[in-house]
């Protein structure tokens, strides 16, 4: 079973890590945080963010699990019109909407997914969108292989597919060179609960998980090991 | 690799401003394109917002990134390049013609401190 710590959806985060200064920034502090609500996860990220471009933290890689939440992208109505389920459907089973101000459109986060939000600094020698997004593909690739999946891309779509379904979605935000939103990884993911949107507005294609591929229970701590030692690899990190 | 007019002023975070009296029309460079790939959005302010120098005026979002613009100067949109919005591609195509927004600058002496061309070719080089 997907581990997920005691104590509901409200917990107290840490504190963030301050640097000395004229420590060195290349360093990656990835925090777990179990199950976090998305407001709290998007209020934690802008305050990172911040902290970030004034250099009062290092670089960080939450990974989080939300409860049953639908978020929007930011273009247009950001995938409004691709959600499937009524707002009274959404409303009884307590499914929240939110204005994310990622790219993409609408995706679906629940519970049995990796949820990885990174806020780094792609300054000095990293500053290329494209890179940013390729390289994040390249973790979820390689931590899928670690799993026993072979994973791999899509011309022209963004994100993390094995024979044509979506195994990771992929929106992220940049403001100076600071990274944040992230990936989606679908572990043991529901996924019927998809069927309340029409995923990343694109309609030909299904969405699967490391359990449906494998046809076995997957250990969430170690895809989440893998997830933070290829982001470890793939970005350089000591 | 398109030219840098020399007539225009730019910022490290590759934004150029092409000043005309108290206005200045407000784009990304050549550079910043092709940084961001295929633009699909472009989000900007409304008419009469007021921008500091260095404030986020909107978002650009190109392979699911969105990606902030910052106001080269401080001052007002006066003017917002509405085919933008049907048309954010013409931003790869043809970078320094495609302003976004007009701002009458309320501190004209901030553009001076800007990059010229030169200096900032020799910024991305």
């Amino acid at each position: 079973m997907p581990a997920t710590p005691s104590g509901g959806s409200r917990q107290s985060l840490p504190a963030p890590r301050r640097l000395s200064p004229g420590q060195s920034t290349k360093t990656l502090d990835i925090r777990r945080l179990g199950r976090i609500g998305y407001g709290e996860a998007l209020a934690l990220q802008r305050t990172l963010v911040a902290d970030r471009q004034a250099g009062a933290v290092s670089d960080v890689l939450l990974l989080v699990e939300h409860p049953p939440v639908l978020t929007l992208g930011a273009r247009g109505d950001g995938g409004r019109s691709h959600i499937l389920a009524s707002d009274e459907a959404l409303r009884s089973r307590g499914i929240d909407v939110f204005e994310a101000g990622r790219g993409g459109d609408v995706t679906y986060h629940g519970p049995g997914q990796l949820v990885g939000y990174p806020i780094v600094d792609l300054k000095p020698d990293r500053q290329d969108v494209h890179r940013y997004v390729r390289d994040l593909e390249e973790v979820l690739i390689r931590a899928a292989a670690s799993s026993g999946v072979e994973a791999g891309r899509v011309n022209g779509l963004t994100g993390v597919w094995v024979g044509g379904e979506k195994l990771a979605a992929i929106g992220v935000r940049i403001a100076r060179w600071v990274t944040s939103h992230g990936f989606a990884l679908n572990v043991s993911t529901d996924l019927a609960d998809f069927g309340l949107i029409v995923p990343c507005g694109i309609q030909d294609r299904g969405v699967t998980s490391l359990e449906r591929l494998l046809g076995r229970q997957v250990d969430r701590a170690a895809v989440e090991e893998a997830v933070a030692h290829q982001f470890r690899e793939v970005f350089g990190y000591q | 690799m398109a030219s840098y007019p020399a007539g225009y002023k730019y910022t490290k975070d590759h934004e150029w401003i092409e000043l005309s009296g108290d206005r200045g029309k407000v784009g990304i460079t050549d550079y910043a394109q092709a940084q961001l790939g295929d633009v699909v959005y472009v989000e900007l302010p409304e008419v009469g917002a007021t921008l500091k120098q260095g404030q986020s005026f909107g978002t650009i979002e190109s392979v699911k990134a969105v990606s902030e613009l910052y106001s080269p100067v401080t001052g007002e949109v006066v003017e917002v390049n509405g085919a933008l919005k049907d048309k954010p591609e013409s931003i790869n195509a043809t970078p320094h013609e495609s302003w976004m927004v007009v701002i009458r600058l309320t501190q004209p002496s901030e553009a001076s401190a800007l990059l010229d061309a030169t200096q900032y070719q020799a910024l991305i080089k």
